[in-house]
């Protein structure tokens, strides 16, 4: 079934299933079968801001006085959060556009991506000014064996399903070789490789990357590296409606509300996508291991991150219909949360250009006198 | 005028809420000294989900996270009836 950019049979989107249906022709929002994802878009697109709204020059000086396990610490992280973020950037669109079957849900993947790529550049704004030079931080990222650990479980998912879209896309159902091996394609086996990645997708963004907020946070309880706390609030308010958005999507499947199939692909792959989520746990505390070293910092030692680890864990799957697995049912870390509301959450105006201001502001009564001498 | 509904709290809390003041189960359990889980406050995060044992609950916006069958985002909703939750 090859891919068409734009379907030319007539289709109702009402009833087609959100991946693996027909492919999406009008976009059209005045109508849809789940209204979630454009709720998700306006949140999102509300949450419009620019890495260069943030002043992060302080964090320099700052930096600089830090000792060297704790730089050890926030330039792994970084490094970890660039990983994540690139992966991020590309990957939906890459991955679910060709599959998707309705509008609304087509443009929250779209919406989604982007926001991913702000979320790249501010890595990059972060690290310019940290650095003349941040080439080696960015080199050293596909170099690093503990980040390449955790890339190859990340981007495994994705790539499995990406690869099994284009051998259905160009050649439909069957065996076929490629390379010398074997690939079964069916209906089945390609919605089986869509739920473990929308699993892997939920685990990355839900449970990953609170590791590395908690890193950037425990420095902003001390009043260090402010902008770059600033820049992390931003991007885990975008975050928080990522991983949700991919619960929607999980609870919509496994509540019969979509494709039926997936519902029993859901029942089936359960201990599965269990492992995922276990798998991302041990990893992130193996990554803790890794951040501490060579010695902890004010605030945050290895045994709180990876009991905070289990706690969002535990929240996470919980949201998705699992068992919580770990003991770790308080928040040891609570001063995570001030970081976390959504209302706190601001530019200060005074370090802000002063575009910022008018963002989804603009003055929409425009009289006879504004128009003046205007011509056409 | 007021409206009291009692909400009971892993079975063991026994807090008093005034609904017509708009006061959040979130809030509710934080002036109890009870500490409730929560991340965005504003129905976007899934963090504030509790177990809604009985009762019933009204939104006071429109959450953007799912809400399974026998569950509550805390953040955003009042108590519309006495209520049993459980985190
Ligand atoms: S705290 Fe985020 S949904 Fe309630
Ligand atoms: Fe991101
Ligand atoms: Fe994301």
């Amino acid at each position: 079934m090859s891919y068409s950019t734009f379907n030319k049979n007539q289709i109702n989107p009402l009833h087609e299933p959100m991946f693996f249906g027909n492919s999406v022709n009008v976009a059209r929002y005045d109508q849809q079968k789940h209204s979630i994802f454009e709720k998700l878009i306006e949140k999102q697109i509300s949450f419009f801001w620019r890495p260069e709204e943030v002043d992060v020059s302080r964090d320099r000086v700052d930096f600089q006085a830090l000792t060297e396990s704790e730089k050890h610490i926030f330039i792994s992280n970084l490094k970890y959060q660039t990983l994540l973020d690139s992966v991020q950037g590309r990957s939906p669109n890459i991955a679910l556009l060709p599959i998707v079957s309705i509008p609304e849900l087509e443009t929250w993947i779209e919406t989604w991506s982007f926001f991913e790529t702000i979320h790249s550049r501010s890595y990059t704004h972060i690290l310019r000014n940290l650095f003349t030079d941040p080439s080696e931080v960015f080199e050293d990222i596909v170099i690093n064996e503990e980040i390449q650990k955790r890339a190859n479980d990340i981007s495994q998912y994705y790539d499995d399903l990406i690869f099994y879209t284009q051998l259905w896309q160009t050649h439909g159902e069957g065996v076929w070789e490629v390379d010398g091996e074997e690939h079964t394609v069916n209906m089945r086996e390609l919605k089986k490789k869509l739920f473990l990645c929308i699993n892997s997708v939920n685990a990355l963004e839900a449970i990953r990357f609170y590791v590395s907020f908690a890193c950037t946070f425990a420095f902003a309880e001390r009043d260090l590296m402010e902008g770059n706390s600033k820049i992390i609030r931003l991007i885990a308010r975008d975050e928080n409606l990522h991983l949700v958005s991919t619960q929607q999507i999980l609870n919509l499947w496994q509540y019969g509300k979509d494709d039926p199939e997936m519902k029993e692909i859901a029942e089936e792959l359960r201990e599965e996508a269990l492992a995922i989520f276990m798998k991302a746990v041990e990893q992130e505390k193996q990554w803790a291991h890794y951040l501490f070293r060579n010695g902890s910092m004010i605030g945050l030692n290895e045994e709180m991150l990876c009991q905070y680890v289990e706690y969002i864990a535990n929240m996470r799957m919980e949201a998705i219909g699992f068992d919580a697995p770990f003991k770790q049912r308080s928040n040891p870390l609570p001063w995570m949360n001030k970081y976390l509301v959504s209302d706190n959450v601001q530019v200060a105006p005074q370090e802000a250009e002063i575009t910022s201001y008018l963002v989804g502001q603009i003055d929409s009564e425009v009289s006879a006198a504004d128009l003046g001498d205007f011509e056409l | 005028m007021s409206q009291l509904y009692k909400v009971k709290v892993n079975g063991q809390h026994e807090l008093t809420v005034d609904a017509s003041q708009g006061t959040t189960l979130l809030e509710v359990m934080e002036q109890a000294g009870l500490e409730p889980h929560y991340h965005c406050r504003n129905g976007f995060c899934g963090a504030c989900r509790v177990q809604l044992v009985s009762g019933e609950v009204d939104y006071v916006n429109d959450p953007l996270a799912f809400i399974r069958p026998g569950d509550c985002l805390a953040c955003c909703c009042t108590a519309k009836t006495d209520l049993e939750i459980n985190q």
